[in-house]
């Protein structure tokens, strides 16, 4: 079953993120290095993809005549994708107790940050994930 | 540069997607078939996915002794992700005329549903992050 491990945010979460300090952010890249690692060796892992800042997000309805309208304002409250990780497991239990981990990586001063990680079941046939 | 295009919804919207007649999912699912043809033929598919309908959705985070505390509610605002593209094309504009043909889709009696499709850039890996 593949599953994808989904980090939102809003754009105030953004904001905090930025302003942690270089070693909390050194501490935390580490973390997710060793995380990739480690799906990697459990041969559960399939595809992961950071996303841009919110700032250049667009949404982009058909205008007339096919030219695309865009639109850059967004609620406050919008939760924006930040990054992804897709996973092949054996049971939902598993990939939210990934979800677990990928929660409890290190924050500032090192507390896990506890964010919170939205778990979706893929359904696409002959799914293929990216990168 | 690589985008995502991403289709999103609030619960009620995918309710009233189920309750489309056979026909009209039909036609929808043509067209999505043969736009992620289009887009591989012309040489910008990166990789799309579908995911499972949002009342399976779970948000895990980490909880004490590691185990993960999973949680199923979520307010009715909340945009779920019901798929994404990822296409590599030379500039943003590419990026939102490929948005702009999604959201045209046909809908309820084949007119073009309008659907907003929410753009950002992917970064091209970690790496840019320093993994």
């Amino acid at each position: 079953m593949k599953f994808i491990l989904m980090m939102n945010g809003s754009k105030a979460d953004v904001e905090g993120y930025l302003s942690w300090n270089e070693s909390d952010r050194q501490a935390h890249f580490e973390f997710l290095a060793r995380f990739q690692r480690s799906l990697r060796e459990s041969g559960e892992f399939v595809a992961t993809q950071p996303l841009a800042s919110p700032d250049e997000a667009k949404v982009v309805h058909a205008g007339a005549n096919g030219i695309p309208a865009t639109d850059g304002i967004f609620p406050e409250a919008k939760e924006f994708l930040l990054g992804y990780w897709i996973v092949e497991v054996a049971s939902p239990e598993r990939a939210y107790e990934i979800a677990g981990e990928l929660s409890a990586g290190p924050g500032p001063a090192g507390v896990p940050t506890n964010m919170p990680i939205e778990v979706r079941r893929l359904v696409t046939p002959g799914s293929q994930g990216g990168q | 540069m690589r985008f995502i295009l991403m289709m999103n919804g609030t619960k009620a919207d995918f309710a009233g997607y189920a309750r489309w007649s056979k026909e009209d999912l039909q036609r929808n699912v043509a067209f999505m078939r043969a736009f992620s043809k289009e887009l591989k033929d012309s040489g910008v598919f990166v990789s799309t996915e579908g995911l499972a309908f949002p009342d399976q959705a779970k948000t895990v985070r980490a909880g004490k002794d590691g185990e993960p505390v999973t949680d199923g509610v979520f307010p009715e605002s909340k945009e779920f992700l019901a798929g994404y593209w990822i296409v590599d094309v030379e500039s943003p504009d590419d990026a939102y005329k490929i948005a702009a043909r999604l959201s045209a889709g046909p809908g309820p009696g084949g007119k073009p549903g309008k659907m907003p499709v929410e753009v950002r850039q992917v970064m091209s890996s970690h790496t840019d992050y320093g993994l």
